[in-house]
């Protein structure tokens, strides 16, 4: 893919996900914050599917971010051939495990598994 | 050989000293951003342990819930303000907004996209950082 691609894929999962997490810190302001950290509360959050698409999105969209910015540095400390391939696969890797594990605690939280 | 030598690797990228305040925004860039995503690792490990239960939930709501903690999270606050606002200027400023018009390369060389525009951004984006920190600290420690 190229570059100039990438780019514009790091700067709407940033818009994206600026929005989106403003809307899930709001949720933990709508009680007292140590409240909306109970149990109760933040399963309560898990059920409310629009919620929970919410945090599946901001989940997808930070991992993208996140690991893209870390590909990007490294690729600006050092290149050659074998080191950008090893960067470029692990920073997919490291988006795949990351999601899948975070999905993982939205799906079980979720439906009460 | 002559090109590996002038290679500074990572000493080079933590020097935010030689050009200025844009040097030092685009430093805290990185940091901020690797700062928000050890964060944002530790925050998906750290939530899932609501699917163990209740008791696995208080544990570690215990561990994180603390002074420490408090402070961690003030800092994230901060870094996620200040990566945002700036994040939104170098966008910005990427699309060509606020850069100036191209124009002759005169001595002593100012490059027009370091205006006076973008350093106030900078500047600005460090402000609501810091306020940001500060109410963060009132809504944690002022329950």
């Amino acid at each position: 893919m190229q570059e100039s691609v990438i780019m514009k894929i790091h700067y709407g999962t940033a818009l994206g996900a600026v929005v989106l997490v403003a809307i899930h810190i709001l949720f933990r302001m709508t009680q007292n914050f140590s409240e909306s950290l109970q149990y109760e509360s933040v399963i309560a959050n898990y059920h409310f599917l629009p919620y929970a698409i919410m945090l599946e999105l901001i989940l997808i969209l930070l991992s993208v971010h996140g690991f893209n910015g870390l590909r990007v540095i490294l690729l600006e400390l050092k290149q050659g051939v074998g080191y950008e391939k090893a960067v470029n696969y692990g920073c997919i890797a490291a988006i795949a495990v990351l999601v899948a594990y975070g999905s993982r605690t939205i799906l079980m939280a979720g439906f009460g598994m | 050989m002559e090109r590996q030598s002038n290679r500074e690797g990572i000493k080079g990228w933590l020097n935010p000293g030689r050009y200025g305040l844009e040097r030092v925004a685009y430093w805290l860039m990185r940091l901020t951003g690797l700062g928000l995503l050890v964060y944002f690792i530790a925050h998906v490990f750290e939530t899932s342990s609501i699917v163990n239960g209740k008791e696995a939930w208080q544990k570690m709501l215990e561990l994180t819930q603390t002074t420490e903690g408090h402070i961690i999270l003030t800092i994230v606050i901060g870094m996620c303000v200040f990566h945002t606002v700036n994040g939104i200027r170098v966008m910005l400023g990427q699309g060509g907004v606020g850069v100036g018009k191209p124009g002759r390369p005169d001595y002593p060389y100012k490059p027009a996209s370091l205006n006076s525009r973008h350093k106030l951004c900078i500047l600005a984006s460090i402000g609501l950082a810091a306020l940001a920190m500060m109410y963060g600290l009132a809504v944690l420690f002022g329950e």
